[in-house]
């Protein structure tokens, strides 16, 4: 009878030691493809290939939901500076630590606004001398 | 006593088996996520289509660059703003330009001489498009498009071709 319980304690522990690896494993994939790093670069890509076959008096909607999920407490107190534009640079800054820049080509000027939701107006507007 | 010491042997392999799985599927997520999202091409292409709009229109050759049948050389000096064009780039590469583009024209079936070209960027970069190779995804992208334009009932072949280099950020 203790024989049994011995063994049937160990195999109970040996599955839940196997969940929890699997467990873990899975959510280390996920948050692989879904961090913050991933999707600075990803949105920073899509908004400066937007911007360049763009033309002036466009108006561009972009939905940045991920990065309001994945950004949490420090999205919701800096969305506004979370996309900036400099001259010909845009850059995405989703945490305290990181941001990703990249260049445009399209000689245009942007007006950019981030809403709390995450979403991201983009006005395209022709370059003032 | 036997059956418990295999048992015991068997869950150590089984561990050891786990821990490897883990280990590849850790390397290989970190593989695939470490490399960055190669945009060049899709630049390259955006910068023809840009180029292609501001040198002919609605098929007809722009007014500025051909002007009674001749060539305007003014045009390639101004190209980057009569394109609306901004070679500029990050920090990282402010000493070395990441673009070129170059125009060739060429008049009716003559494709063998340009008639005129264009050309603005780091021109350096043309002969990475000579190597196109899986094991060189450092170099600069290439992308070559043709159409056809008016002026003046001459028909002209217009080729462009449009690099981006930028490998910083696009390959690991």
């Amino acid at each position: 009878m203790e024989k049994r319980g011995n063994i049937l304690t160990g195999n109970i522990i040996f599955i839940i030691l196997n969940l929890i690896f699997l467990t873990l494993l899975i959510v280390f994939i996920f948050r692989q493809g879904a961090g913050i790093v991933t999707l600075e670069q990803s949105y920073a890509k899509q908004i400066s290939l937007v911007v360049d076959s763009a033309k002036p008096g466009m108006k561009i909607t972009l939905d940045m939901k991920e990065a309001k999920d994945e950004g949490g407490e420090w999205f919701k107190e800096n969305y506004p500076g979370s996309v900036r534009v400099d001259k010909n640079i845009i850059t995405v800054k989703l945490s305290e630590k990181s941001s990703y820049s990249y260049s445009f080509f399209n000689d245009v000027e942007l007006s950019v606004d981030v809403y709390p939701e995450g979403k991201v107006f983009i006005l395209i507007k022709e370059k003032n001398e | 006593m036997n059956n418990r010491g295999e048992d015991q042997m068997i869950g150590a392999y089984w561990f050891v088996i786990i821990f490897i799985v883990a280990a590849a599927v850790v390397y290989m997520v970190s593989v695939f996520y470490g490399h960055p999202y190669d945009v060049r091409e899709l630049e390259a292409s955006i910068l023809i289509n840009n180029v292609a709009d501001c040198i002919s229109q609605k098929g007809e050759l722009n007014k500025n660059l051909i002007e009674e049948g001749k060539f305007n050389s003014e045009f390639n000096t101004n190209l980057l703003k009569e394109c609306n064009l901004n070679f500029n780039t990050e920090e990282v590469w402010k000493d070395t330009p990441q673009y070129y583009i170059v125009v060739s024209f060429f008049k009716g079936t003559e494709i063998t001489k340009a008639v005129f070209s264009l050309e603005q960027g780091n021109s350096n970069l043309l002969s990475n498009c000579e190597i196109a190779n899986e094991d060189y995804q450092r170099l600069a992208k290439c992308v070559t498009e043709r159409f056809y334009s008016t002026s003046n009932n001459e028909q002209y072949l217009v080729e462009i071709t449009s690099i981006v280099r930028k490998s910083e950020k696009n390959v690991k």
